[in-house]
């Protein structure tokens, strides 16, 4: 081992010439190399603004909040859609003018001089006056989710609120025949009797009957109205009363949730599950609603007790049906909504006309199909990632 | 080849210039390239911020309308209605600058927006201001309205763009200082393996010019230690070491041959010395057994003269002639000290000393001589021949009794001077002769009239002289027949040639050994 190093050490001393002649080589090189690195990185990092793509057109969706995911879904469904017509949709409440009301932002969308909005209307005057306005500048309007009729919006974007509350009554009868045919409730009596004083009588009243009927409470929103609430209301109404049994009685009830406010959705919910009656079957029309009724279910152990119709597909929800505190849900095939919005700006530029109606399809999200929803959530998180 | 000639006669100054110039220049590159980097970078830090400040001119410049045109609708003066279409005019400048394209950026999106919607409020304010100058109250009310409305629309557009863009360029501005951090290391590393690279090439290139000097430090120490014996020093390049090294091998090999040469001659100068040395003392030797012998050579000589004169005045010439002989022999003795004197005078010696044998023993030794008389002025030191010629008469003669001869010859043999001395006498035998060569033959009794030289000292001096061993042979054919000895010289050329009165006294002498 000694020899051999003294061997090698003999062998660079004999050449030291050679060896120092290649320690030149490679460093020199070294420093080119890193001369050829260094020019690069500057050059490379001044070129990151890249030429972006010009588009065509311009469009602005205008939503009453950008939390609920059902938007962001809609949004991401014109998007898609518009990217492929060469067309950019921006989103104004996106993360910008949160404070903005629809009307201010639907002004703001006239001024900046876009070439289509996509606004969720009311029936209200001052939204059909800008809507109106918006067509005088040519712009044209598709409302989405709610209508507005009187204006000259070119095309709606919606489910229809009369289906919708037909597939709410008959899920509604589907929960009555399944869990509450045959329930009873027993109730307690007071009698004041002059000798006996007070008497306690317990009495079992079975659920559906004329002095116990089954009670169905559909949430509304007091202040805005997203969905056609009152075509829904009576999709659901006529549906039960044409699809009940006879012996069966259905009580229906609107609850008026608060959302004036920023946090009064989840107040005034909470207030219901306060009171003494509870509703046995509540049917819920926003997802934010949804999400309150079913936190509130489990918060006051009302779990069996109550029933829950929801409204849409967010993962909270499907996991909730998963659990069977949710018994069903409507999902809103929301890209196909986002889609519809845009092929109608789009044949309305083209053609100067459009359909006045697209309806978006509706499916039923329940724990036999549940699976299905949830694997594709699990998927949708993997991709988000 | 001559790509190769022409590297290797570079000089030193080139090199060592080029050494300098290249590493500076790799330097220099280095950072020029990063001066380059870093400049562009700060610039672009500057740049950060550059669309909040244009925004917020914007909303200035948006403000400076309204308030305007709010000037104008409270008091109507010119003054405010010029202020208003200034401030219009320049709102409208820098709106133009915005863009109006519809592209995936949000930011360029949103100045679309702003643009449009400042248009839209420009002209509800121009509207606003037209109704005031036609004091259409109803209407300019509405306007004014509609035109507060969509100031406020574009100022919180405006300035809901400006957060965005703050935030997003916060981002980059921190994104870009990571850069910078980056690209500050990065710097360093370059910087570094510059140095390195630097180092490298130094040493390289130093290390291929020192190394001759090195190894002609060596050499340079080892011929200072006194060893001119090393191989001389390859020329690697035409450079001034070159030039040194070669200038070097040259010293080295004069001094070397210059050496050799001194301590040749040096060698013959000592043996020089020495023989003369030796001679001085050989003569030194003769002189004093020659003064212990004789006597006073001087008052003899002048009492010899004396004599002469007395006879010539008593008209005794044949006594007047033999005390002259005699005065002229001991002349010779004092007068011929010196060293080297020519054959003629050793035969003249000859002639003097033989006469004087003669009248003394009544002329029983014939003479004669064979002279070769172009050899008689060859050197040959003093006081050679005498003591043989004494040598002939004292041994070989006397002792036997009859009529003596000695012949005496001068002669060339094989390029030699050659005096050969020849008696009738007894002889001698063949060890004599080799004691009396060798030096080791001693006379127990000098004989009388003998001027105490021996043969040893003569066969010594003839030896110095020559500087040869073969000086002296000497031959006997046995007893009673004679004996003769060969004395040889090395001719010269200057020796050669003899002046006439030499010769005539030769023949004198010749002649009176003939009337003898």
């Amino acid at each position: 081992m000694r020899k051999e190093n003294s061997a090698d050490k003999r062998k660079w001393n004999s050449n030291p010439n050679t060896w120092i002649m290649l320690l030149t080589v490679v460093c020199v090189a070294a420093t080119l190399v890193m001369a050829v690195y260094v020019l690069w990185f500057y050059r490379s990092s001044s070129h990151e603004e890249t030429e972006q793509a010009v588009y065509d057109k311009y469009y602005m969706m205008i939503t009453e909040d950008n939390k609920s995911s059902i938007w962001r879904s809609i949004y991401q469904g014109a998007s898609k859609q518009a990217l492929e017509e060469n067309v950019y949709v921006d989103w104004l409440g996106d993360d910008l003018f949160q404070g903005y009301s629809v009307e201010d932002q639907m002004q703001i969308a006239v001024a900046a001089g876009v070439d289509g909005i996509i606004v969720t209307a009311n029936e209200d005057e001052r939204m059909t006056e800008l809507v109106n306005i918006a067509a005088e500048e040519e712009i044209p309007v598709v409302t989405l989710y709610g209508d507005n009729t009187q204006s000259a919006r070119c095309s709606f974007v919606g489910i229809g609120s009369y289906n919708l509350g037909h597939e709410y009554g008959r899920l509604a009868l589907q929960i009555i025949r399944e869990k509450l045919a045959g329930q009873s409730v027993t109730y307690a009596l007071q009698e004041e009797d002059e000798e006996q004083g007070i008497e306690v009588h317990f009495e079992e009243i079975k659920i559906g009957s004329a002095e116990r009927p089954v009670r169905v409470a559909v949430m509304v929103n007091s202040y805005a109205q997203g969905l056609d609430q009152n075509i829904l209301c009576s999709g659901i109404q006529e549906t039960i009363e044409q699809e009940r049994e006879e012996n069966l009685a259905i009580e229906m009830e609107l609850l008026s949730v608060d959302d004036t406010n920023a946090f009064s959705v989840e107040e005034s919910i909470r207030d219901i599950f306060m009171e003494k009656d509870i509703p046995d079957i509540i049917i819920c029309l926003n997802e934010l609603n949804t999400t309150c009724v079913y936190q509130a279910v489990v918060d006051y152990n009302k779990v069996g007790q109550v029933n829950i119709l929801g409204y849409y597909d967010s993962d909270t929800i499907i996991n909730a049906i998963d659990r069977g505190v949710i018994y069903a849900t409507v999902a809103i095939d929301t890209e196909q909504m986002g889609k519809f919005c845009i092929n109608a700006l789009q044949e309305y530029h083209e053609l100067g006309y459009t359909s006045q109606y697209f309806t978006a399809d509706i499916r039923l999200i329940r724990k036999d199909n549940v699976e299905e929803y949830l694997e594709k959530g699990d998927l949708a998180d993997e991709s988000d990632e | 080849m001559r790509a190769m000639s022409k590297r290797r006669s570079v000089s030193l100054q080139f090199k060592i210039s080029s050494i300098y110039i290249l590493t500076n220049l790799l330097v220099m590159i280095v950072n020029i390239i990063l001066l380059v980097g870093i400049n562009n970078m700060s610039g672009r830090l500057d740049m950060v911020y550059q669309d909040n400040l244009h925004l917020n001119k914007l909303l200035d410049a948006l403000g400076v309308v309204q308030d305007n045109m709010t000037d104008y609708l409270n008091a109507k003066t010119t003054d405010s209605l010029e202020d208003y279409y200034r401030s219009e005019q320049d709102y409208r400048t820098m709106v133009a600058d915005l863009n109006e394209q519809i592209t995936g950026v949000p930011f360029d999106r949103m100045e679309r927006n702003i643009r449009n919607m400042s248009g839209y409020y420009l002209e509800e304010v121009g509207q606003t201001i037209e109704a005031k100058r036609g004091r259409n109250v109803e209407k300019y009310r509405i306007h004014y309205e509609k035109a507060t409305q969509m100031y406020e629309y574009t100022a919180a557009y405006i300035t809901n763009l400006n957060l965005e863009k703050f935030r997003s360029n916060s981002e980059r501005y921190s994104d870009l200082l990571k850069r910078f951090k980056l690209f500050e290391s990065t710097s360093l590393i370059a910087i570094l393996l510059v140095m390195a690279s630097n180092v490298c090439i130094i040493i390289r290139f130093v290390g291929t010019i020192i190394s001759p000097l090195k190894k002609l430090a060596g050499s340079a120490n080892e011929v200072a230690k006194g060893n001119f014996d090393i191989d001389l020093l390859p020329v690697e390049s035409e450079d001034e070491v070159g030039v040194v090294t070669g200038a070097f091998n040259s010293m080295v090999v004069s001094i070397s041959r210059y050496i050799e040469r001194i301590r040749e001659s040096m060698e013959a100068e000592r043996a020089l010395k020495e023989r003369e040395l030796l001679m001085e003392g050989h003569l030194k030797d003769a002189r004093l057994k020659y003064l212990q012998a004789q006597i006073n050579p001087h008052f003899l000589f002048n009492t010899l003269n004396a004599g002469a004169q007395l006879a010539m005045m008593e008209g005794a010439d044949r006594t007047y002639e033999y005390v002259q002989k005699v005065a002229q022999f001991y002349r010779y003795n004092m007068k011929k000290s010196e060293e080297t004197v020519t054959i003629a005078d050793e035969i003249e010696m000859v002639d003097s000393y033989i006469y004087i044998l003669n009248v003394r023993f009544a002329g029983d030794i014939h003479y004669e001589k064979h002279i070769d008389r172009s050899l008689l002025a060859v050197e040959m030191p003093g006081m050679i021949l005498q003591p043989i010629v004494e040598n002939c008469v004292n041994h070989g003669i006397h002792e036997m009794g009859g009529e003596g001869m000695i012949s005496l010859s001068l002669y060339h043999k094989e390029g030699k001077v050659c005096i050969s001395v020849k008696d009738n006498g007894v002889g001698m035998s063949e060890e004599t002769i080799r004691k009396v060569m060798s030096g080791t033959y001693r006379e127990e009794n000098m004989a009388a009239g003998s001027n105490g030289i021996g043969m040893d000292n003569v066969i010594s001096r003839m030896r110095l002289f020559t500087g040869s061993e073969d000086v002296m042979v000497i031959k006997s054919d046995g007893k009673d027949k004679g004996t003769e000895v060969c004395l040889y010289l090395f001719m010269k050329d200057a020796q050669s040639g003899m002046s006439a009165q030499d010769l005539d006294e030769t023949q004198m002498a010749d002649k009176m050994l003939g009337e003898g």
